[in-house]
């Protein structure tokens, strides 16, 4: 007994000394916080707090993003700064993971006192991280949270820094498909789509619309985001073999499936992916058998606006290569935010967000991806581009007014 | 008998130390001098609830889960169902939420408890990734991978005043965890259940019911993970089948429990608090990389190969070993004995070992 | 509404991934059975082998087949010190519960170790013969997953000719039906366990291989893997080599053709669902002998 009492005393002493440990830590961020904000003067530059998944299952992702910000921070500042401040990125790693993104913004926005944030990569993550912007009262503009109930918690303080939402994504697309004489178009169609917010979004948007145009859909198939074998599921829509194939998709799993597909000889007349096909990866890793492919995006570096020619300048200059949808996306943001701040006049915590939204909400942003305007719950108001795979080349094929190349139907075989 | 260990100082000692814990925990939140750190403190504390609950099943009868993240997926979300589809208030939810996976761990623990051992280990594991997949596939219900949004019980609060009621509210919970723990751990049920621990076989062939025992450990546990789900769910707000099921909690937990030690009342709580506060340093010190699951994997195997009885009695080992207050009565574990025998004696009694603790009557195979 | 062509193609399907996990269980079953070890750090090994197999591709452009020559003998060494160096600390008493948790922290650390080195971002060995594939009575048979399933069977059969031909076989046959009677002939149990843990090892370097040819990869991939193969040990008797490749074998078909039906994630519950009914009905396995009795 004797025993078993010295060791509660034990407990009890080891648990205060862990209780005081971590009172400590506390205090000591405390006042290293009031040094912090003790000296604020113009001169302070303007922190700007995001949190990303920089491991995970969506780290390829969130390093695009990631580039797009440094991007953005890189050419503010060589230009001035924002309101004459420079500008600094606080980033954190949130290991794609909910939990942790929102514990991120809260440190960002509690503790560390960013004067502005900006959003994470992934619908999954935009949702409980704008919750806590919300409750903080902060401008919440983010890259990637295009799926439809992003828009359907009540946010009011939420922007999405792109063209539209996921599933307007294929919207030129439907349209020509449906204005093709009824003897040409394809007849059926199968779908695939990642059991994830956006992907799915893409897919099902497009999926509706041609329904409705009476086209029969003959496979619809939602596989978990980390699926590796697909060739139960290629089976399925080989055997189904539909005129047209829709992929809900990522990156990696339309790779995937589409080797699979390639492996039972599955040759459908048209094929759409969102995302994956932009990347500059996807043709080597299909093995060049990418003509004809087509996806939909929300950027393009031959879009003439005039931020763009810039953005793809420096940012080609800085990072060797040139930028992609989720760098540009991100760009976006920066930009957004940016113009923002720049009308308003003010970048911190306060009063000072409020009539940032508020900016937001009635004016048009120009941006690398267009002019951008926001409805009441934060979806853009513009459409992507579709574009496919021609003489080995991704190019903009819709719309007519835009295109780079003629559509090619039906596709050659992969 | 030294003036330290007598009786009545010890135990006002005791009382002292106590007091002075609890006053920290209770203070905390003053103390806490931003809302993030309040919220890593509520964190903490669901961590504590979590590994105390755990401790009912691990700590008693040393059947390791590494699944418990299911039960504090199922309070999580069964809370979040109720208040979501059926309009329950929030607290009522949380509680009938608790009771439903009452319920539903007697058939779950009658099939994991009619085997020992590996077996235990794998059936916890597989439920919680039979449930993560149910919850991902069955998205008409649950929200699948768009997750399921849980309303605020007090939508008037502003955030930090959020995390300050949760964060009574979990210290509440580890109280009434702490106090079950307590007297369980002094009563005859207590007792039968080391006894499972120490010696399963011979418990039983003393006449301990033990499938019953096991059985009720079992549910209780599972309950009290379950109502720090359920708190979890109204605290955080965001549910979503990954992160809810996840082996990775469940493993948090045994390492809590293990750490801090799992024969001790408090244990589980001085491990979450050690675990909880390591894994925000961690991320803060190597932010951007894959290293706090390196971490995280070497604090576990190093507790596993030098302090499978967790910091409290190592630590209790070595300051003993110090001081001049040695105890006349030893208090050594069937266990403790036997690998004592076998290390001295140069039998072959590894093998021996292992039967003498993990052979099941036939019955028990069969039932 | 399912075609027989279809369900032809899913039965094939299903043949050349049971062979995979067939395979990776008899490791697994290689150790329980020596020391009454759950490994749960197996499938981490794998998923190490796997990203040793597309590096070396990656660096080289060499055929990643060719890094087995390097991995096998590399895992089974790791394997023997595993045993020596970290098992062998456990105490006996409670060896079986501490090794889950030891071998949970070693694939932790894995995990996290390649998530450090090679990033999360999730990696495809790209051949040229990907996408090749052939026909047999009308089902598609790809190139990649054949040679993994041929892989998987030569493995498992130079495991069989191994444990029944060899005197190490002997010797290892001996420890797992009866360690204290194996010691007592002058076995060497502790050395026998040790190249036990080697084999097993060793399995999942060739399984690793078989899998980075036709699937993508990433560090946390291991957990996909680690529930079935759990499952399939204990449907097959823990501790039973051909009951596990049986076992192995027969839900990697019917995981195969539940897809046809109840889509991929619903299909994923079988082993799950086995499980249980397993434990519900016959608590030994059904095809383990005494040993899983005890366990």
């Amino acid at each position: 007994m004797q025993s078993s009492r010295s060791r509660l005393r034990l407990a009890a002493g080891v648990g205060i000394c862990a209780l005081l440990m971590s009172a400590c830590s506390a205090v000591d961020t405390a006042s290293s916080d009031e040094a912090d904000a003790g000296g604020e003067g113009t001169s302070d530059p303007i922190t700007i707090g995001v949190s990303l998944p920089l491991t995970g299952d969506f780290s390829e992702p969130g390093k695009g993003v990631q580039r797009g910000y440094e991007a953005w921070v890189k050419i503010v500042n060589d230009s001035g700064g924002l309101l004459g401040r420079q500008v600094e990125l606080k980033v954190l790693d949130d290991q794609s993971n909910a939990d942790r993104v929102v514990a991120d913004y809260e440190s960002l926005i509690a503790q560390d006192k960013v004067d502005l944030v900006f959003g994470p990569f992934s619908t999954r993550l935009v949702v409980p991280s704008a919750r806590v912007a919300k409750e903080y009262g902060m401008l919440f503009v983010e890259p990637a949270g295009a799926a439809a109930e992003v828009f359907e918690q009540g946010f009011d303080n939420l922007f999405y820094a792109a063209p539209a939402v996921a599933n307007d994504h294929y919207n030129y697309l439907a349209e020509h498909i449906l204005a093709m004489p009824e003897g040409e178009r394809p007849k059926t169609v199968a779908y695939a789509a990642m059991d994830d917010p956006f992907a799915q979004g893409t897919a099902y948007g497009l999926k509706d619309k041609l329904e409705a145009g009476g086209i029969k859909t003959v496979a619809d198939e939602v596989y978990p985001p980390n699926t590796t074998d697909f060739s139960s599921i290629a089976a399925k829509i080989a055997d189904a073999n539909a005129d047209m194939l829709v992929g809900g998709s990522q990156y990696q799993d339309a790779v995937n499936l589409i080797v699979a597909l390639q492996q039972l000889d599955y040759q459908p007349k048209m094929a759409a992916f969102s995302t994956a096909p932009t990347n500059p990866e996807f043709s080597k890793a299909i093995g060049d058998k990418t003509e004809g492919i087509l996806s939909p995006t929300g950027y393009t570096t031959a879009a003439d606006y005039p931020s763009n020619v810039e953005f793809v300048e420096k940012y080609t200059e800085q990072f060797g290569n040139p930028p992609s949808e989720d760098e540009a996306n991100a760009y976006t943001t920066g930009q957004v935010v940016a113009a923002a701040v720049k009308a308003v006049g003010c970048a911190e915590q306060g009063d000072c967000q409020q009539k940032l939204i508020d900016w937001l909400r009635g004016n048009t942003v120009d941006t690398v991806v267009g002019p951008l305007s926001w409805d009441e719950a934060g979806r853009p108001q513009a459409a992507h581009l579709i574009q496919q795979y021609v003489d080995r080349k991704i190019q903009i094929v819709l719309p007519e007014d835009q295109k780079e190349a003629d559509f090619l139907y039906p596709k050659p075989a992969w | 008998m030294r003036s330290a260990s007598d009786p009545a100082s010890l135990r006002a000692a005791r009382w002292g130390l106590l007091a002075v814990a609890a006053a920290l925990v209770f203070t905390f939140p003053v103390l806490a001098p931003n809302a993030y750190i309040l919220s890593a403190g509520v964190v903490v504390a669901n961590y504590a609830v979590l590994a105390t609950s755990w401790n009912f099943m691990g700590g008693f009868t040393g059947y390791i889960s590494l699944g418990h993240a299911a039960y504090f997926g199922l309070g999580a979300y069964g809370t979040g169902l109720l208040v979501t589809k059926a309009d329950v208030p929030s607290f009522l939810a949380l509680v009938l939420s608790g009771a439903i996976v009452a319920v539903l761990a007697v058939p779950i623990g009658i099939a994991a408890l009619r085997v020992r051992g590996a077996s235990f280990v794998i059936v916890s594991i597989a439920l919680v990734l039979i449930l993560l997949l149910v919850f991902q596939s069955w998205s008409s219900f649950t929200g699948g991978s768009n997750g399921l949004n849980v309303p605020r019980p007090f939508p008037d609060l502003l955030r930090p005043e959020h995390h300050l009621v949760f964060y009574y509210l979990f210290a509440g919970l580890l109280c009434l965890a702490l106090l079950t723990w307590w007297a369980v751990d002094r009563s005859r049920f207590g007792m039968g259940l080391k006894a499972i621990r120490e010696d399963e076989d011979k418990a039983q062939s003393l006449g301990v019911p033990t499938f019953l025992y096991k059985l009720v450990a079992f549910v209780v546990s599972a309950t009290f993970t379950a109502l720090g789900g359920g708190l979890y769910a109204l605290w955080f707000g965001d549910l979503d089948p990954i992160f809810q099921f996840s082996i990775l909690v469940g493993s948090y937990m045994v390492l809590m429990a293990l750490l801090g030690g799992i024969r001790n009342l408090f244990g589980p709580l001085v491990g979450a608090v050690i675990v909880g506060s390591a894994l925000e340093y961690f991320k803060l010190e190597f932010g951007d990389t894959q290293f706090h699951l390196v971490a995280a994997g070497l604090l576990l195997a190093l507790v596993v190969l030098f302090m499978p009885d967790g910091v409290l009695p190592f630590i209790g080992d070595q300051l003993r070993r110090l001081g001049p207050g040695q105890s006349s009565i030893r208090e050594v574990s069937a266990g403790e004995l036997l690998e004592q025998n076998a290390s001295r004696g140069d039998l072959p009694g590894q093998g021996d070992g292992v039967e003498g603790r993990a052979a099941p009557a036939p019955s028990e195979v069969t039932r | 509404m399912t075609s027989p062509h279809l369900v032809f193609q899913s039965l094939v399907l299903g043949v050349l991934l049971g062979g995979l996990y067939a395979l990776l269980a008899a490791g697994l079953t290689l150790y329980f059975g020596v020391m009454r070890v759950v490994m749960i750090a197996h499938s981490a090994f794998l998923i190490l082998a796997a990203y040793l197999a597309w590096w070396f591709h990656d660096r080289t452009g060499i055929d990643p087949l060719l890094s087995l020559a390097v991995t096998v003998p590399l895992f089974f060494v790791a394997g023997v010190l595993m045993q020596r160096l970290l098992i062998r600390r456990l105490s006996p008493v409670t060896l079986t519960m501490m090794s889950v948790l030891l071998t949970f922290a070693i694939a932790l650390v894995i995990e996290g170790l390649l998530g450090y080195v090679f990033s999360g971002t999730q990696r495809r060995v790209q051949l040229g013969y990907s996408g090749s594939s052939f026909e047999v009575l009308g089902a598609r048979v790809a190139v990649v997953k054949l040679i993994a399933f041929g892989l998987a069977v030569v493995a498992l059969l130079g495991l069989y000719l191994l444990l029944k031909r060899s005197r190490l076989g002997q010797a290892l046959r001996a420890t797992i039906q009866h360690r204290d009677a194996a010691a007592l002939v002058g076995i060497d149990t502790d050395r026998v366990a040790g190249y036990g843990f080697g084999l097993g090892l060793a399995t999942a370097a060739v399984g690793g291989t078989a899998l980075a040819l036709d699937s993508t990869i990433y560090p946390s991939l291991h957990w996909h893997w680690i529930g079935p193969l759990m499952a399939i040990i204990v449907v097959g008797g823990l501790g039973s080599v051909p009951g596990a490749a049986i076992a192995a074998m027969a839900l990697g078909i019917l995981q195969s053709l539940l897809q046809l039906e109840m889509g991929t994630t619903w299909a994923q519950t079988v082993f799950y669902v086995a499980l249980f009914a397993t434990l519900m009905v016959r608590p030994q396995g059904f095809f383990g002998g005494r040993l899983a009795q005890r366990f």
